[in-house]
């Protein structure tokens, strides 16, 4: 479920959720509001169901849902949790 | 330190990181599930499992909570999708058509009603508007029978405006159609009644002219006979006389028989007694005067359960039976009494006394079993019934607080069933006193008052040999002469007038002349109006009823002077 296929999209994230369990529900909905608040258009979000997809969170390292991962720009970070901290998850995200 | 310690102190500190923010997360229970990495299996928490259950269980609940509330309704709930085929049909619905709701499933709706109610419902499909009329139509049941039903049709429309089907809800109306149609029999009868009762008051003036004057004829001609012998010699003439004059007196008296039977529709039940009374003696004395009808027809049988009196009106009840019991036999052959039956039988239902009559006879046909107790619907022949029986039966029966209902059966006879209140009180009025026949005569004076001239001129014939008469078309003159000083021995005075009543003639002379206002009696035709009814119920007046027979009058006025003369 990417979002933005923009070419020129800088912020790259993925979103390891559980169905639709409610923390990974809340996640989300809290990472959405977040980007499009302050990326605009210029981000892809790819949401993956780990119930689904459980040897690609692995391969990502991801253990827990939901997690976020930052893609790109490089370092790769992570945010674990519901994501509900929009003040720390954007420091995450802007981080360099 | 080395760049490549370095580097992994970073990541190290980045792991550690890492693993603290996970540790925090599941702390606060902001994890849903993690990875068994050995297996690579997810594997849910408890929290998100039981919100999960919890979700499902809310799903499942407020499922089961749509389900209760459309199976429960009393209406049918049928969804159609936009080619018509059922989608979804509730309990309710496939009850009303006798199928199973899965059964209806997947199959068109419209192959469950006739044409016109195909088009009824297509033509409600097509509108657009969101508010419609409920349409009234017929399903066709799996019997093959018509369901009536009303018809409240929604478009259903998805998020993007699409056409997606209809929801309809369905009421079954054949009650409600029954009712209506039970309503329209029971105005029908109501206006057939009041018109009866005008057109019977009408009849009864001019029919009672006809009847006293027929009889004033036959006497006269008696008479003639027995003191003239001149006369005799018009023998044969008077003979051929004879004969059409005892047939227009007979087709009179059939006349004033019916005008009497229509009067019933016009009649108030509480100006009858009434009292606790033996349904069985009521019953076994319409056979004595049935018989006649019945022996040859049928054997009669007899089942009766002990059961309470009834409160009612036996000469009322004896009609009833009486013209059920005719009925039962004229549905069945003459000539062959060892094949049928008709049966009798009393027995108790609830607080009611039930009373069947019931014949093998050929039954009544579907198509007009709704309208035997209609007034003027017969089957019989022109002459031999006039279609008032079963009518005034319901009405007197009706009029009892009882039921009169009928089940018929083509090829194995009607029952006709009669449901009664049982007594609750004795009897509230005593049988009147037996009324003295005497023929001793004196000749009086009569004043007699009418608006009808025919009728003061048949009254002075009957009378006039036995006594003085004095005729007068208006109360107004009658009044002038007791108020010159006139006096009568008795006073024939019509009850309803133009003008001046009967009833005001009455109450002026009771200021007047009281002695005069003593000597009235009132003539009466037709229906009573309520004021009439209590007036002669508060005075205590007698009256005489229209039409009467000459001897009959001139009886009732011998009576009368005598009673007179013994109480004064």
């Amino acid at each position: 479920m990417a979002k933005n296929g923009d070419q020129k999209a800088q912020l790259v994230l993925r979103l390891y959720v559980a169905g639709n369990a409610p923390n990974s529900m809340r996640a989300i909905s809290n990472a959405q509001i977040v980007c499009d608040a302050h990326f605009a258009s210029h981000y892809d979000l790819e949401i993956v169901d780990l119930l689904e997809h459980p040897q690609r969170a692995l391969n990502d390292g991801v253990i827990v849902t939901p997690t976020l991962i930052r893609l790109l720009p490089l370092p790769v970070q992570k945010v674990v949790g519901s994501l509900s901290d929009a003040e720390r998850l954007l420091l995450v995200l802007a981080s360099s | 330190m080395s760049g490549d310690d370095a580097a992994g102190v970073r990541a190290l500190t980045l792991r550690l990181a890492e693993a603290e923010a996970t540790i925090q997360a599941l702390l606060s229970d902001q994890i849903d599930a993690v990875v068994d990495p050995r297996t690579s299996t997810p594997v849910l928490l408890s929290n998100a499992q039981a919100a999960l259950r919890e979700s499902e269980k809310g799903l499942r609940k407020s499922e089961e909570q749509y389900r209760q509330i459309v199976e429960a309704t009393s209406d049918g709930i049928v969804k159609i999708d936009p080619a018509g085929q059922v989608v979804f049909a509730n309990r309710r619905f496939a009850q009303m058509l006798g199928y199973q709701a899965s059964e209806l499933v997947g199959s068109s709706l419209f192959s469950l009603m006739g044409e016109v109610a195909e088009g009824a419902l297509r033509r409600s499909t097509q509108t657009r508007s969101s508010v419609k009329d409920a349409v009234d139509l017929e399903f066709r049941h799996r019997t093959g029978r018509e369901v009536a039903v009303s018809v409240a049709e929604t478009l259903l429309l998805n998020e993007a405006g699409e056409d997606v089907g209809h929801l309809l809800v369905v009421r079954d109306v054949t009650e409600r159609k029954k009712l209506q149609s039970q309503l329209m029999v029971s105005d029908r009868m109501a206006s057939v009644g009041t018109l009866a009762s005008g057109v019977a008051h009408e009849i009864n003036n001019p029919l009672a002219a006809i009847i006293a004057n027929l009889d004033y004829i036959s006497e006269q001609r008696g008479r003639l006979l027995a003191a003239d012998p001149a006369v005799r010699d018009f023998d044969s003439l008077l003979a051929e006389i004879a004969e059409p004059l005892e047939d227009s007196a007979e087709a009179a008296r059939r006349i004033r028989l019916i005008v009497r039977d229509l009067k019933v529709f016009a009649r108030s039940p509480e100006e009858e007694p009434r009292g606790p009374i033996s349904v069985v003696k009521v019953l076994d004395s319409a056979v004595r005067m049935a018989w006649n009808e019945l022996r040859h027809r049928a054997r009669l049988v007899k089942d009766y359960q002990p059961v309470p009196a009834v409160d009612v009106n036996e000469a009322r009840l004896v009609q009833v039976f009486l013209n059920l019991l005719v009925n039962s036999a004229q549905a069945l052959p003459e000539g062959s009494a060892e094949q049928n039956e008709v049966c009798i039988s009393t027995r108790v239902a609830g607080d009611r006394v039930v009373v069947e009559v019931r014949d093998t006879g050929g039954g009544i046909h579907p198509s007009i079993l709704g309208r035997i107790f209609d007034p003027f619907f017969t089957t019989k022949a022109v002459g031999v019934g006039t279609g008032l029986g079963l009518a005034i039966c319901q009405r007197l029966v009706t009029d009892m607080g009882g039921e009169l209902s009928v089940r018929s059966e083509l090829g194995s006879g009607s029952t006709f069933r009669i449901a009664l209140p049982v007594a609750s009180r004795l009897s509230s009025r005593a049988p009147s006193a037996p009324q003295q026949l005497l023929a001793v005569t004196r000749r009086a004076k009569v004043l007699v008052i009418d608006d009808e001239q025919l009728m003061l001129n048949a009254v002075q014939r009957i009378l006039a040999n036995e006594h003085d008469v004095v005729v007068t078309l208006a109360a107004r003159d009658a009044l002038a002469m007791c108020a010159r000083g006139q006096t009568f021995d008795l006073i024939l005075c019509d009850l309803m007038m133009p003008d001046m009543t009967g009833m005001d003639l009455y109450l002026e002379l009771v200021r007047i002349a009281p002695v005069l206002a003593e000597h009235m009696v009132f003539l009466t035709g037709g229906a009573f109006t309520p004021k009439a009814r209590d007036f002669l119920a508060a005075t205590l007046v007698e009256h005489i009823e229209k039409p009467f027979e000459a001897g009959n009058l001139r009886a009732f006025v011998q009576r009368y002077l005598r009673t007179q003369k013994g109480s004064s």
